[in-house]
């Protein structure tokens, strides 16, 4: 079943920033959310991971672990890429003691070869590129075989070939994992590369939901703006 | 009956206006968002203070990282301490050493110095040092962690960032600042030795005579009792402070200053405390 959000409502200092927002992302999809900056999108990952309450509605997800890939990576500057990746079987309650050493190494390794990183455990994020932070971010969101991954900005602030890469690697975790994904991003390349489906976010509700074919043909207003990336349209920038 | 009505109300909000125009308003606004901010501030650091005991019930600390919190908390900040609390030691001995032998009572220039130096010169040096050094840099810290969603990041994996964070933190302070606080009397205690011999002549045995005379086991049990309580409360205010940083650089910056502030407030009413209730 995946993520099924029904009538979510979130506002903040009296502010409605969703109202009344639904959607379904199967297993194995992808679900692109875009939209306006301050459109609430990024509130919609950390409603569903927990990160905030929702004021009502519903959040439905298949049960198992929820991972989140945040838009400036979130490493823990202080910890080496080994201990950022093993830090939830490390120090998850649940998990602590259950993997011996040996275990924790050959977990680690097979996420970064996975993410294409073999090798660094030692590094320290400090010493890494933006992408390969971003990628290591990946590993560390996939350790403990999570069934629902949301992406924040993944590829924000790289340059194009990285954010090629990275969007590569998020359809092969989708193909790896078959969790159910939401990608929050503003770059087209992104939602055409992996999405399954779009969601447009603008002024707290649902504009446009379709697949990233229907949005490229610009039937709507909406996505005709957001396509072109006009400033002229129904959407007005505060 | 309904425009007067009307005209009283006018009259009312045009008042409404004024006042809120007057100095005297904002000056109360400002004070009441300040009284505000104490009571949130201070609600936060007891709950963030009951859940960290609630951590200690459920998880083992790691070792490790309160190792390395240990040494943090204990040999970075022992130059500082020792510093300070040398040079204090020293005035003290100049200022009353030279007065007293002249005036026949050289026999307690050592119990002044000692009893100065332990119930409240080292304690209170220390943690100021303590506050100045790794109060602000724990603060700092995690305030970074918190701007760069670090602390989401932990959360999302399940983790309970006051168990990960404050656990190890809170204890190295607990459990160092008596330590730092011991070596820093001793070493101000010769000190002392060492400033009153060259203002006034007096031999150190004649001061170390006084001082084993004048201080007793209860100096002692305070010393350490203040020392345990000032280091859990400067770890736990400047973890929590740090914890409750937003909106990036400046939340950072914001989040250390009242750390630091509300870990020297906290410590001298802590001491205040501590002196009326063990030795009146």
């Amino acid at each position: 079943m995946g993520i099924e959000v029904k009538n979510l409502v979130k506002s903040f200092n009296k502010k409605v920033i969703l109202d009344n927002i639904s959607f379904k992302v199967d297993d194995g999809k992808i679900l692109s959310i875009v939209g306006f900056s301050g459109s609430g999108k990024s509130t919609v990952l950390k409603l569903i991971s927990g990160l905030i309450e929702k004021d009502s509605g519903e959040i439905i997800t298949t049960g198992g672990d929820i991972a989140m890939v945040f838009q400036y990576s979130a490493l823990f500057d202080s910890l080496n890429v080994f201990d950022n990746i093993s830090f939830a079987l490390q120090e998850r309650k649940d998990l602590r003691g259950k993997y011996t050493q040996k275990e924790l190494e050959k977990i680690v390794a097979e996420k970064l070869d996975l993410v294409g990183l073999s090798g660094i455990e030692d590094k320290y994020p400090s010493e890494l590129s933006g992408g390969m932070q971003k990628r290591v971010s990946f590993a560390r969101a996939i350790v403990t075989e999570p069934k629902i991954i949301l992406y924040d900005e993944p590829t924000a602030g790289l340059d194009p070939i990285s954010s090629t890469l990275i969007e590569d690697y998020i359809v092969r975790l989708k193909n790896e994992t078959h969790a159910a994904s939401i990608v929050v991003t503003h770059q087209m390349s992104t939602i055409q590369r992996t999405a399954d489906s779009v969601l447009m976010l603008y002024n707290g509700g649902a504009v446009f939901e379709g697949t990233p074919e229907e949005l490229c043909r610009k039937e709507t207003p909406y996505t005709k703006q957001f396509v072109e990336a006009a400033i002229e349209g129904p959407m007005k920038m505060k | 009956m309904y425009f007067s009505r009307l005209i009283c109300y006018n009259k009312l909000q045009k008042m409404r206006v004024y006042y809120k125009a007057t100095y005297t308003y904002k000056i109360f606004r400002m004070f009441m968002q300040e009284f505000e901010n104490f009571i949130h501030t201070l609600g936060l650091i007891l709950g963030f203070g009951i859940e960290f005991f609630k951590g200690l019930k459920n998880r083992p600390t790691t070792i490790r990282e309160t190792m390395v919190q240990a040494a943090r908390f204990g040999i970075s900040s022992l130059p500082i301490t020792l510093s300070i609390v040398g040079m204090t030691t020293i005035i003290v001995a100049m200022q009353v050493a030279g007065e007293m032998v002249k005036q026949g009572a050289g026999n307690y220039v050592g119990m002044l110095v000692a009893i100065l130096t332990v119930r409240e010169e080292s304690v209170i040096m220390a943690g100021f040092a303590i506050i100045s050094m790794i109060g602000s840099s724990l603060a700092s810290e995690i305030a970074t962690m918190k701007v760069t969603e670090q602390i989401d990041a932990i959360r999302v994996l399940k983790v309970n960032p006051i168990h990960y964070l404050f656990t190890p933190r809170i204890i190295a302070g607990t459990i160092m600042m008596p330590l730092v606080v011991i070596v820093a009397s001793l070493f101000g205690i010769i000190c002392g030795a060492f400033a009153a011999h060259m203002v006034s002549g007096l031999t150190f045995k004649a001061y170390f005579d006084s001082v084993w005379f004048g201080l007793n086991m209860h100096d002692l049990r305070v010393c350490i009792m203040k020392a345990i309580s000032f280091g859990f409360t400067i770890a736990l205010i400047s973890c929590s402070c740090g914890m409750e940083a937003r909106d990036g650089a400046k939340g950072v910056g914001t989040a250390t200053t009242k750390a630091v502030v509300w870990s020297f407030v906290a410590i001298v009413i802590l001491d205040m405390i501590f002196a009326a209730t063990c030795f009146y």
